[in-house]
């Protein structure tokens, strides 16, 4: 029995190593039990040494700033609303961004039908979506409004006036700057913007200052013409009142050698 | 008053698709089948222990076949009747046969246990059969789970019946698995230790090899009898 636990193993082929003369065998229980069988000091020791090392960088990773994982924007829907935004901003000559607070439902269709009759829509942007439209086209100055909630006010005409009208009677809206023919107007401006005439008005007041001259010109040119044709009429006048009485005619020919 | 509140805005809806369960084969029977205490041909001779039936590696049932979702074994150990019971009537009560199925990855239990009657001395010979067990290794797959759900929706259940078998299990899933199956890879990489187990046993430095057992070269440190050493590279 002793000989047999102490009998050396078969050779077997190796790539490095030699095979040991002793192996301890027939030693406590079996090789595979149901409790935790106890190792021996020296593969303890082994374990214990051959144990995993996790790799340590030369700069800990919380010290590096951390990946920004770029979230992918090929959401379709993002596309079109990006798309619907451009178009707006490309059709429609006035731009009036507001400041929406929650209001009632129906405050809203109403304000939007009033807003309708002089033919100005109400749309609701994402700021997530105008924003990079924004700031990659000419509008760059209108970053700062899109912060918090937003509605824009876009017409193809320019009627400040009747906005500003609709919008005093809404507390909720409030105008913080208008885009008007690509001219960023603050909320003074708009005002300014809404007090002036209409554009036929300052047309026809701009064609009457800059014809002023030229009409205070042609006035002077004609009045001595003005002046002889009056004379003439006095004296026709004159001739005819005294017809009655003795004819007149050489005191016109003399009038005329005179001048 | 002094620091801006963070305003909560609502941004722009990200509509995700439903997961597409198009390449599902279902079997014919959603629920797990049920499992013969013996065997149909009950076995005449008494078979010796074996115990190396349970200590290693699992080379079978490793890899998902059929379900997305099964319970992997970490640990070796026999599975018995009230084991396979307990696995059916859990499972086949939480899931949905209509739109999930569940199949077994281990068979019925084929392998005799003997005991000899209580209070005796030694000797008088083997016991007779006492019932019969499924051997199962560290790394098998135990069941599956499979079809139209979400892992979130099975893990409740498979970690219950996990917990209950005799062996350390956790539930998986085809991703899950994948995944610890590349972290494991990666440890072996980049080990900054010099000094492996299995580097130490193929060259029997300082003729540890007298410690250990022949099976050491092939199980390289991570199993000790029947147990399964996760932490271990």
């Amino acid at each position: 029995a002793l000989s047999a636990s102490r009998c050396a193993l078969a050779t077997v082929p190796l790539s490095a190593g030699w095979l040991p003369a002793l192996q301890l065998v027939r030693r406590g229980s079996k090789a595979v039990t149901r409790h935790w069988k106890a190792m021996h000091f020296q593969r303890q020791k082994l374990m214990a040494v051959t144990e995993y090392l996790a790799p340590r960088p030369a700069i800990p990773p919380r010290c590096l700033a951390p990946r920004k994982e770029a979230s992918e924007e090929d959401n379709g829907y993002a596309r079109l609303l990006r798309r619907q935004v451009e178009e707006v901003f490309q059709d429609n000559r006035m731009i009036a961004v507001c400041q929406y607070n929650s209001m009632p439902d129906e405050d809203v269709v109403l304000m939007r039908r009033y807003l309708r009759k002089h033919n100005i829509e109400v749309k609701f942007v994402l700021n997530e979506i105008v924003r990079p439209v924004l700031s990659q086209s000419k509008y760059k100055n209108l970053l700062p409004l899109f912060v918090a909630r937003n509605i824009l006010l876009v017409s193809p005409e320019t009627k400040a006036k009747e906005m500003l009208r609709v919008l005093k009677r809404v507390p909720q809206v409030n105008l913080l700057a208008a885009c008007i023919d690509d001219t960023i107007l603050s909320k003074q401006g708009v005002e300014n913007f809404a007090k002036l005439p209409p554009l036929e008005a300052a047309q026809g007041q701009t064609v009457g200052a800059l014809a002023l001259l030229p009409s205070q010109t042609s006035s002077l040119l004609q009045c001595g013409s003005a002046h002889l044709t009056a004379l003439l009429d006095q004296h026709i006048r004159q001739l005819q009142a005294g017809e009655t009485g003795s004819p007149a005619e050489p005191t016109p020919a003399q009038g005329l050698g005179a001048h | 008053g002094p620091g801006g509140v963070a305003v909560p805005r609502a941004g722009l809806k990200k509509y995700v698709l439903p997961p597409d369960y198009s390449g599902i084969t279902f079997p014919e029977r959603m629920k797990l089948k049920f499992m013969d205490k013996v065997p149909a041909v009950p076995k005449v001779r008494r078979e010796p222990r074996q115990l190396r039936d349970i200590r290693g590696p699992s080379q079978q049932a490793t890899d998902f076949t059929q379900g997305q979702y099964g319970i992997l074994a970490l640990g070796g150990g026999y599975l018995h009747w009230g084991h396979f019971e307990m696995i059916r009537l859990t499972i086949g009560r939480s899931m949905d046969p209509k739109n999930m199925f569940a199949i077994w990855r281990v068979p019925a239990p084929y392998k005799p246990v003997t005991r000899k009657s209580l209070g005796h001395r030694m000797g008088g010979g083997k016991g007779p059969i006492d019932h019969y067990v499924t051997a199962v290794k560290s790394g098998r797959l135990v069941v599956e789970v499979g079809g139209r759900c979400e892992f979130g929706e099975v893990k409740p259940f498979l970690t219950q019946v996990a917990r209950k078998l005799p062996f350390p299990a956790i539930p998986v899933s085809r991703d899950s698995l994948q995944q610890m199956r590349q972290e494991e890879e990666e440890k072996r990489l980049n080990n900054q230790n010099p000094w492996t187990f299995e580097r130490v046993v193929t060259a029997n430095m300082l003729g540890m090899r007298k410690y250990l057992s022949p099976y050491d070269l092939r199980l390289k440190g991570r199993y000790w009898g029947k147990f399964f050493l996760k932490h271990r590279v």
